[in-house]
């Protein structure tokens, strides 16, 4: 059920995205960054076409739920898998941008 | 439709059909009990059952009942020797119905009690679908 | 992965419960079927194997069969509550036993993946 968010994880060359968020102070997100050969921007790009796909499928399972071709739990368990992907993704952007903006504001 | 929560709910319906068309006969049985013949010699009012079968949709894995038939129960009537009644026959001997009262009670007990179960399935199965969509709920 | 692997875990069981619970309804409705012998699912623990095993290669997006795969199998008749001579091995005893042993551990599932999903949620919000 939750797939495609270990596939955002696997993403993220240390670890995963959710558990990085739940446990900042736990220093994984240091070595999230610093992993040899992990390009920060591949990451987000690999972020961003999971988080599409997530929804995307989410989408087509609450489709066959109304039409009757799915079952409950798992339209259920995909409008879920879908939240919590968006919610995490939209997280790891606001926290791009922010940290952008700031580089930005910094004096030459 | 292999939704195996929807396939119970249609089960359960399968069950309370076949337990509703059981007690429907059992309170044929229990009002015709006196019932005798209106000719002399006639057979009375003949003891009805359903008999049960079980149906299996492979398909949806639902293994539904129904009711395969009502027949007549063969046991032989009761016989009482009442001269002055219309159905008396050359001796003097009335065939009566071959029901049984008490045996047609307890059958509609049991007939009430399967009946109950299946309600209790319906209803649970209602409440587990309930339970997966409440999961959505915000709060 | 622990907390990934905990709703993979309940939903699985879910799904084994749902078809549990048909197989309740499938004995009780058949309660009174001459010759009809009560079925029961296979545990979960051996379920869980099997699935494991073909779930392996399967997309994150397939619609994957609900439950398909748990069969059910002839229930041992340890106690014999019903012994009836038109071979209906059926006890609706048992059968409601069972149905709300279903009901418990479903509310459970759903109540723990619930509030796992809100503690993932609330950790996103920094």
């Amino acid at each position: 059920m939750l797939d495609p968010i270990s596939g955002v994880s696997n993403a993220a060359a240390a670890g995963s995205a959710p558990e990085t968020l739940l446990a900042p102070s736990r220093g994984a997100s240091p070595a999230a960054a610093g992993d040899a050969g992990a390009d920060f921007g591949s990451f987000l790009a690999q972020l961003a076409g999971n988080t599409v796909s997530t929804l995307k499928a989410g989408e087509a399972t609450a489709l066959a739920g109304v039409r009757g071709q799915a079952t409950t739990q798992q339209v259920v368990e995909a409008v879920m898998t879908s939240e919590q992907t968006l919610q995490t993704a939209i997280a790891i952007r606001d926290k791009v941008v922010s940290a952008f903006l700031e580089v930005s504001r910094m004096s030459i | 439709m292999y939704d195996p929560l929807r396939v119970a709910l249609k089960v359960g319906a399968s069950g309370l059909e076949a337990q509703s068309k059981r007690l429907r006969v059992v309170s044929e049985n229990l009002a015709n009990a006196q019932s005798t013949a209106s000719t002399p010699g006639g057979d009375p009012y003949t003891r009805k059952v359903v008999t049960f079968e079980n149906e299996v949709d492979e398909a949806l894995g639902a293994s539904l009942v129904k009711v395969a038939g009502i027949e007549r129960h063969r046991t032989p009537y009761r016989i009482e020797h009442n001269p002055s009644h219309p159905a008396a026959d050359a001796n003097g001997y009335v065939k009566l119905p071959n029901v049984d009262i008490v045996s047609e009670v307890a059958d509609m007990q049991e007939a009430n009690r399967s009946y109950e179960a299946n309600l209790q399935v319906i209803k649970q199965a209602r409440e587990l679908i309930a339970m997966t969509i409440d999961l959505l709920r915000s709060n | 992965m622990s907390v990934i692997h905990l709703f993979d875990i309940v939903s699985r069981q879910n799904r084994w419960l749902s078809v549990r619970q048909s197989t309740i309804a499938g004995n009780i409705a058949n309660a009174n079927t001459p010759g009809y012998k009560a079925l029961d699912v296979e545990p979960f623990e051996k379920a869980l194997e099997l699935t494991r095993l073909s779930m392996n290669s399967t997309h994150a997006g397939h619609l994957a069969e609900s439950g398909a795969r748990t069969s059910t199998v002839e229930a041992a008749n340890s106690s014999s509550w019903d012994v009836t001579h038109s071979g209906n091995s059926v006890s609706i005893e048992q059968e409601l036993i069972n149905a709300g042993e279903v009901n418990r551990a479903y509310r459970l599932n759903t109540s723990i993946a619930k509030a796992f999903h809100r503690m993932i949620l609330a950790s996103a919000k920094v």
